[in-house]
């Protein structure tokens, strides 16, 4: 696999695809507390279109159309992640205890808002900068290294 | 108490951050802790020595049985007033023998974290909390005595100190386990008041315990890393190895001397022969020192020794003559430091073949030191006399000959504070470049502070009995027993006032026969340079540390990733099966199975096999993905979309990874797996284990009451249908935090290693 090859078609074509990817992967981690899927699920799908992405053109690519720190996305996950659970304290719950309020939106009904969804946008986050940020760092473009064996 | 313990840390705190607008005031603003913990001990002086300990009880983790336990009953009281009160004039003085600087500032700062340190330590009642701040205590130090970073035996003293006692405080926190385990209780009072029945464990334990309070206090064996750490600069020795940090190991054995003592047979005499042998090895070594300060070094080995022996003992008597012991020897030999100090910061030596003329040139420091050094030799009228004669009549009890090695010792002490204050400021015939000292003005912190501690020491010693109530209730504290001394500025004619006498008259006639002692030295040294010296030991017994180090990792660290992979797989394997089959297990293999099912896992079991044979990378991987994919479809069918979803997921991104490492991989094994039989070896050895978990846990399966409570509540507890989500997110969220922390740290460090690797590649090197 050479880094300079590139295809115009191929990179369109991913686009196209990874753009639903994506608000797919934000359909499973939101609809994850009742059907099947969750924020770990949702990351993983998001980790694939960013595989997708890399493989329209490496690395460069990915960089420009997704401009975010994998580290950051790590640490931001981890940080909603462990506040979701300390919030719990203000209304006088135990760490991580969740609760719930049932919104009505105009034009869409009503909708239970679940606390621990934030919980796992956290796990969401955590996983999509995880994929992001292994992809990063294997997917290197350059010459194959001698590793040895 | 810990409003004076949080004070000490801001007080750090501040001199650390803002280090250059204090630079100047930096040793004053120190001396706000050890200030504070001054009033603190006077504010409750009375009703602790009354006998009502101050309390204070911080829940941290009740359900570990961990809280934040202070207790200060009178026996505290006396360590923190020596901290304190040695602390206060020390500080005051660093202010004067540093020149302001930012290296002086981090000192004051480090000094400032070790007062605290100590004050937590004497005051803390849980074991634990002990040992967190031993550990400080520890680490403050060799920060402190490595002060002089330059120099190469500055840098190897604080090691020596560090590792010494570093590594007898390891050895204490596993006697505290063990201790605490068959007390059922971490709590000191509840431990000393119901000490364990003596069974190998606990003691085991007391050894442990004696093994980092002798390390910590310097006694024999390891009593070499205090003379070393004479390399700090004078204000740190005076304050951690006159008053401090060698007085932890003293509190800790007179804390627990009387349990252990009640406990184990062997305490006793063990305690008694160790003091006594670092108590008599301590007062030779100090009579062949040319150094003022490495002479003041042996000396306080001598002398903790005998407060050693005492505290140690667990027989109130003793304890008592060691309580009074300690207050003594904090005010004397701080004082005493403080003047080589002094001298140093003045002249520029302490080596007393140099010192000439100093009485005339510098008289009140003269006056100083001659007060503390009467104190030191324990002459009549001073505060040493009082002490020592305590400690005399309460061996006298006991066995004629500890006295007579006490006297020994003392004898020795009266002869080397002649030499310590002939040597300072005697007129002598000087071997080379004499130095002359400087009159310090009246109100220089140089000449006030050694001059109030010294003072302190010249009245107590004319009104002893002020002390009284404080020794006798500390010696109450932990005995449980109370007037079992007396503190007296004349003892009248009894037996022990002879060895006092005797030892201060031999004392003398040995200092008046420096040519007689000179010899004898000599011929000692002729014949003890054939036996081992601790400080040649620990020298030889690094580089011997550091050669068993790397052998052992060179066997264990091998680098070779197959090597780990295979420990920890072996390891896995091997652990759970000899604790499986050492309870009789049954094995049940689970019946039927519909035709869909037998089909999907004989494909995943193709796949497994196939891919043992096949040399192509590339191939290999598919293979693998294959058989996640399988396992997924049995998911499915088992009625699980979560988890095949998840798996599904996880497979496609996993072989994508796997393709990017494939990048930097040859293309083909150098041999199929089935060629290599240790490795072959160890996946049927995990392929077996697996198959017998999965018999196993078949039958050992009973109806789950978790399942069903987890499914009853999901809606109604936490307002979702997908129990497995729930499950992740709300019932055992709590893990999920705990795995996404380690999936990050998991990442990161992948990451870190992958990434030099492939840059590396990349640029050809």
């Amino acid at each position: 696999m050479k880094a300079t090859r590139s295809s115009a078609i191929l990179e369109a074509g991913v686009i196209t695809v990874a753009g639903p990817l994506l608000v797919f992967s934000l359909y499973l981690l939101l609809a994850g507390h009742n059907q099947p899927g969750g924020g770990f699920a949702g990351g993983l799908v998001a980790g694939i279109a960013v595989l997708l992405v890399w493989a329209a053109g490496g690395t460069t690519t990915v960089r420009r159309v997704l401009p975010l720190r994998s580290t950051v996305l790590m640490g931001t996950g981890l940080v909603v992640a462990a506040l979701t659970g300390f919030a719990s304290f203000i209304p006088g719950l135990e760490f991580l205890e969740s609760g719930y309020v049932e919104v009505s939106i105009p034009l869409v009904g009503e909708v239970k808002f679940v606390s621990a969804l934030l919980f796992d946008i956290g796990v969401y986050l955590v996983v999509v900068g995880m994929s992001l940020g292994l992809i990063k760092a294997l997917g290197e473009e350059g010459e194959p290294a001698e590793v040895g064996r | 108490m810990i409003l004076v313990l949080l004070l000490h840390l801001l007080v750090a705190i501040a001199l650390a951050v803002f280090h250059r607008r204090l630079d100047k005031r930096a040793f004053l603003l120190g001396a706000v802790g050890p200030a504070a913990t001054l009033l603190w001990s006077l504010a409750n002086y009375d009703g602790v020595v009354a006998g009502a300990p101050v309390e204070q009880l911080v829940s941290w983790v009740p359900s570990l049985d961990l809280d934040i336990v202070f207790r200060v009953d009178a026996y505290a009281l006396v360590f923190l007033l020596v901290i304190a009160g040695a602390g206060v004039p020390i500080f005051l003085y660093s202010q004067r023998y540093f020149t302001a600087s930012r290296r002086a500032t981090i000192f004051a700062a480090t000094m400032t974290v070790f007062a605290g340190a100590m004050v937590g330590l004497v005051a803390a009642d849980h074991l634990l909390a002990l040992f967190v701040f031993w550990e400080l205590t520890t680490i403050s130090s060799y920060l402190l005595i490595g002060y002089k970073d330059e120099e190469a035996s500055a840098r190897s003293a604080a090691l020596h100190a560090a590792l010494v006692t570093g590594a007898g405080g390891l050895a204490m926190l596993g006697g505290m386990v063990l201790l605490a385990n068959e007390a059922g209780t971490y709590v000191i009072s509840e431990l000393t008041a119901n000490p364990p029945p003596a069974t190998t464990a606990v003691s085991v334990g007391w050894a442990l315990v004696l093994i980092g309070a002798v390390t910590k206090s310097a006694q024999f064996p390891f009593h070499a890393w205090l003379p070393g750490a004479m390399a700090a600069p004078t204000p740190a020795s005076a304050f951690l190895h006159s008053a401090t940090m060698v007085k932890a190991g003293i509190f800790l054995v007179g804390r627990l001397g009387v349990a252990a003592a009640g406990s184990v047979d062997w305490w006793q005499p063990v305690v008694l022969t160790l003091g006594a042998t670092t108590m008599v090895l301590g007062g030779w070594r100090a009579l062949r020192q040319t150094d003022l300060k490495l002479l003041l070094a042996f000396g306080t080995v001598s002398q903790l020794g005998f407060i050693f022996l005492l505290m140690g003992s667990g027989d109130p008597e003793l304890v008592f003559g060691g309580v009074a012991l300690l207050l003594s020897h904090a005010l004397f030999k701080a004082t005493l430091f403080l003047v080589v100090g002094a001298i140093d910061h003045e002249t520029g030596t302490r080596d007393l073949r140099r010192l000439s003329g100093l009485r005339r040139s510098m008289p009140g420091l003269f006056w100083v030191a001659t007060a503390a050094s009467l104190s030191m030799a324990a002459v009549p009228l001073m505060l040493g006399f009082a002490a020592k004669e305590a400690a005399f009549v309460a061996l006298l009890d006991e066995n004629v000959w500890w006295v007579a090695i006490a006297a020994a010792a003392s004898t020795l002490t009266v002869a080397y504070t002649v030499r310590f204050l002939r040597g300072a400021f005697g007129d002598h015939d000087v071997d080379r470049d004499p130095v002359f000292g400087r009159r310090l003005s009246a109100g220089d912190p140089l000449l006030t502070s050694p001059g109030a501690l010294a003072l302190a020491s010249v009245v107590l010693g004319l009104v002893p009995t002020v002390l009284f109530p404080l020794t006798d209730a500390a010696t109450a504290a932990v005995t449980g027993v109370a007037k079992a001394g007396k503190l007296v500025v004349w003892p009248g004619w009894v037996p022990a006032l002879a060895w006092s006498l005797a030892s201060l008259a031999g004392g003398l006639f040995l200092a008046g026969r420096s040519d007689l002692m000179r010899r004898a030295g000599d011929r000692v040294a002729t014949v003890s340079s054939h036996l081992p010296d601790a400080e040649h030991t620990y020298r030889r017994s690094i580089p011997a540390l550091l050669r068993f180090a790397d052998r052992s990792s060179s066997v264990l660290q091998n680098g070779s990733l197959p090597a780990y992979l295979a420990i920890i797989l072996i390891v896995a394997v091997v652990a759970p099966t000899v604790a499986v089959l050492t309870q009789s297990p049954s094995f049940a293999v689970p019946e039927g199975g519909s035709l869909l099912e037998w089909i999907l896992g004989g494909l995943i079991i193709g796949f497994a096999v196939a891919l043992a044979f096949i040399r192509r990378r590339f191939a290999v991987v598919i293979l693998l993905g294959g058989v996640g994919y399988g396992i997924a479809a049995l998911y499915s069918v088992f009625g699980g979309p979560d988890l095949t979803l998840t798996q599904l997921l996880v497979e496609t991104l996993v072989i994508a990874l796997f393709a990017f490492v494939l990048r930097h991989l040859p293309a083909t094994f150098s041999r199929p797996v089935t060629a290599q039989l240790p490795r072959l070896a160890v996946a049927l050895l995990v392929g077996a284990f697996v198959f017998g978990a999965g018999l196993f846990v078949n039958a050992a399966r009973q109806p789950s009451s978790v399942a069903a409570t987890y499914l009853e509540q999901s809606v109604p507890e936490a307002a979702g249908s997908n129990v497995v989500n729930v499950i992740l997110v709300d019932f055992r969220a709590f893990d999920t935090l705990g795995e996404i922390t380690v999936l990050v740290a998991a990442v990161l460090g992948a990451a870190g290693l992958v990434i030099p690797v492939i840059r590396n590649g990349r640029t050809g090197s």
